[in-house]
């Protein structure tokens, strides 16, 4: 214990770093809209939810956002569902919101290919999976042929939970109203 | 390799002296050889390199051929492609880089390593863990966040190897002999002590939503401004002055440009999420930051610069100071580059793009590899007085710069172009048809890349069988000169 001198360097780089960590990893915590759920979000059900973790094993989210933002690139999205907010995420751990559109975004899937669709979809979407280059010849997509069809069950079931909260009647005002 | 053990020089440090030395005496004597640990770090790095690259070229032919090793699920992109990043950034990057780390400490201190069986030790549990990690993500059990994808218990144990590392290095510096710290020095102490608490943050503890974003960010980003640069910029304010034999241009530039690095880059974080849905506050503070990053970045410039002026010559030849050249320029290029992306109105038109892509590789292949390969010739030449193979060091160098320039320009182009389609209102499946043959442009470079490192690795081998020359010892521990660092 001869040098101490580079415990001055110590204190000075471990306030520095705290006064970002305090930044950036406690103020958030107290942040409202992050706290509290949209208004109208559902929680995933149990195969959504499996549907989730197929999504994270397979890796989709290294290609598809899930993440609509306020911007000139994003317009088509904005105009047809809205900016996503973060008490949109509430359910979501871990977060998939994505970093490269290889593929695109996913955050309103259930609106592009939803439930309301019908049987149509489904087929669709489960088709797809297991072959993208049948539906676009230029998609490079992987074929996710090797998952079982319980899995793609689960995974669909996912896909068509993105952003269909939305378009659901809120049930607090179906009530009011009644 | 040298053999002779270090008892001379850690007598002193007897345990019957001072308890903190009792890990010293759990000692192999099979790996008490001097460097070894050293060793061990810096070609388990190597090792990683070439497996990241491969799996790299692998993942970019998918990109433009997805029929390529298809319907293999272990081998499906989704799978591989976290492998790829971890494996660069805790195999390749990790290892190499401490490897540099411990070669450096105790000629900066003139201590012998605290522990020279810890680092060994600590090394080959890195390796092990590693590949369970991966293992475990190609089977499926990843976590599903970027760069933090190892699942538990991988996670865990790398942030407790590094409390090993962090601990072994850390002694080394305190017990030192020689009283003045080298800037080089004052990297490494900031990439091995908040790493802890970071790489926790990120792995361990879970959050809910956005905050689950916000804090993968932050943890991300330390990962790269913390951990990787620090450490890689520690090895290059060693070695340039050696190579040049000349003094660093000025001290007191390092001094601002380290202090700034350490201020602003636990801030960028959040630039990861511009225009998303995180709190503005965040945003703001992130991009702050990181155009603020100009500082040290052109602090970092001007000090190199300067020290590298009218060295033409040495460049010509030493192949091992163009190499540090390159990973110089990487390094501003990037951070220039990056300091750009956070810009609010570019990074609407430029996130979600192949930018990023560009921006990432020039500074993991640009500045990591270039610095790290830098050192390791360096390394061969100086302090192993070993004599490589300079017409494959040629190839090695050309092939590196070509695959370097042509990934980075074929992405950032592509980025370039997707963010303008997008911002005139097509969609993603409208830009696949002027994707194809950047991407083949992509595989191609970092095909060239590729064997570019086979062909260091067959180089390194070579040298490493061959007798040693007998030229004068220019940089072992005893004739280490801190000249050239007048400290800080
Ligand atoms: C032969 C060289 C290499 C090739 C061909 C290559 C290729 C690729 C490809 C195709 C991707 C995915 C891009 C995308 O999502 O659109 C990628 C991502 C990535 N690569 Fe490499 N790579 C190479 C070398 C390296 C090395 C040596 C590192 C070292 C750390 C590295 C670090 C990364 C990282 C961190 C990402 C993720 C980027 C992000 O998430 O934004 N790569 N690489
Ligand atoms: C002053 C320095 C730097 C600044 C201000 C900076 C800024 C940025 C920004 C704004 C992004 C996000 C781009 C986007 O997604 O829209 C980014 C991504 C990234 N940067 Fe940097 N950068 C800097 C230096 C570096 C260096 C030196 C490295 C590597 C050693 C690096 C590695 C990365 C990686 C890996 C990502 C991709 C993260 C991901 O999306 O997965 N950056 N950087």
């Amino acid at each position: 214990m001869r040098f101490i001198r580079e415990f001055p360097i110590i204190v000075a780089l471990s306030f520095l770093f705290g006064l970002a960590f305090t930044g950036l990893v406690l103020g958030p915590v107290f942040a409202s809209d992050i706290a509290q759920p949209s208004a109208k979000l559902v929680a995933y059900t149990p195969t959504e939810q499996a549907g989730r973790h197929i999504y994270v094993r397979e890796g989709c989210v290294y290609c598809h956002s899930q993440q609509v933002r306020n911007v000139k690139a994003d317009q088509n999205m904005v105009d047809a569902y809205g900016v996503s907010k973060a008490g949109d995420y509430y359910y979501d751990l871990p977060h998939l919101l994505g970093t490269s559109r290889q593929g695109p975004d996913l955050s309103n899937e259930g609106q592009v290919w939803g439930k309301a669709s019908g049987e149509f979809a489904r087929e669709y979407l489960i088709g797809h999976f297991k072959n993208p280059r049948e539906y676009n010849p230029q998609s490079i997509m992987p074929a996710f042929n090797y998952l079982s069809d319980r899995e793609l069950e689960e995974l669909t079931d996912y896909v068509q939970s993105l952003g269909a909260w939305k378009v659901t009647p809120d049930p607090t005002e179906a009530e009011a109203k009644s | 390799m040298t053999t002779s053990p270090v008892s001379t020089s850690t007598s002193a440090l007897s345990p019957s002296d001072d308890r903190l030395n009792f890990p010293q005496t759990i000692a192999f004597p099979a790996l008490e050889r001097r460097d070894y640990a050293m060793q061990t770090w810096l070609f388990s790095g190597v090792f990683w390199m070439v497996v990241a690259a491969s799996i790299g070229v692998i993942e970019a032919v998918k990109l433009f051929h997805p029929e390529f090793l298809q319907g293999i699920p272990a081998l499906a992109y989704g799978r591989l492609r976290p492998v790829h990043v971890n494996i660069g950034i805790f195999g390749f990057m990790s290892m190499g880089y401490l490897g540099a780390a411990f070669y450096m400490v105790p000629r900066l201190t003139q201590t012998a390593l605290y522990s020279e069986t810890l680092g060994v030790l600590t090394a080959w549990a890195w390796n092990l863990n590693l590949t369970g990690g991966v293992l475990a993500i190609l089977m499926g059990f990843s976590k599903g966040k970027e760069y933090e994808e190892m699942p538990f218990p991988f996670d865990m144990m790398v942030g407790l190897l590094e409390i090993a590392i962090a601990g072994n290095l850390f002694s080394t510096i305190t017990v030192r002999k020689e009283p003045r710290l080298y800037v080089s020095l004052w990297y490494i102490l900031l990439a091995i002590i908040p790493f802890p608490i970071y790489y926790t943050l990120g792995n361990v503890m879970k959050f809910r939503g956005i905050e689950d974003a916000i804090v993968n960010w932050f943890y991300s980003h330390n990962l790269f401004g913390l951990w990787l640069t620090s450490l890689g910029l520690a090895t290059l304010y060693y070695i340039v002055p050696k190579q040049l034999n000349k003094p660093l241009y000025s001290h007191a530039i390092s001094f601002l440009g380290f202090w700034t690095l350490a201020a602003f880059y636990p801030w960028n974080g959040g630039h990861h999420v511009i225009w998303g849905p995180v709190p503005m506050w965040v945003m703001s503070a992130s991009v702050t930051a990181s155009i603020a990053m100009l500082i040290p970045t052109i602090a970092t410039m001007v000090n190199f610069g300067g020290t590298a002026l009218g060295t033409q010559g040495v460049m010509k030849r030493d192949i091992s100071y163009r190499f540090s050249i390159l990973a110089y320029l990487s390094y501003v290029g990037t951070s220039l580059w990056g300091s750009t992306l956070a810009i609010m109105d570019l990074n609407a038109k430029l996130h979600f793009t192949s930018t990023t892509i560009a921006h990432v590789h020039l500074g993991f292949v640009g500045f990591g590899l270039a610095g790290l390969v830098a050192f390791v010739y360096f390394y061969l030449e100086r302090s192993l007085k070993l004599g490589y193979s300079r017409t494959l060091a040629e190839w090695h160098f050309w092939l590196t710069t070509i695959g370097i320039i042509g990934y980075v320009t074929s992405m950032g182009w592509l980025g370039w172009l997707e963010g303008s389609e997008w911002a005139a209102g097509n969609s993603v499946q409208g830009v696949l048809e002027l994707r194809y043959w950047y991407n083949v442009a992509r595989a191609g470079s970092g095909g060239l890349l590729l064997i570019g490192q086979l062909i260091l690795v067959w180089n390194i081998w070579k040298t490493m069988t061959s007798p040693p020359s007998d030229g004068a010892g220019l940089d072992d521990l005893k004739s280490v000169s801190l000249n050239e660092g007048v400290v800080l």
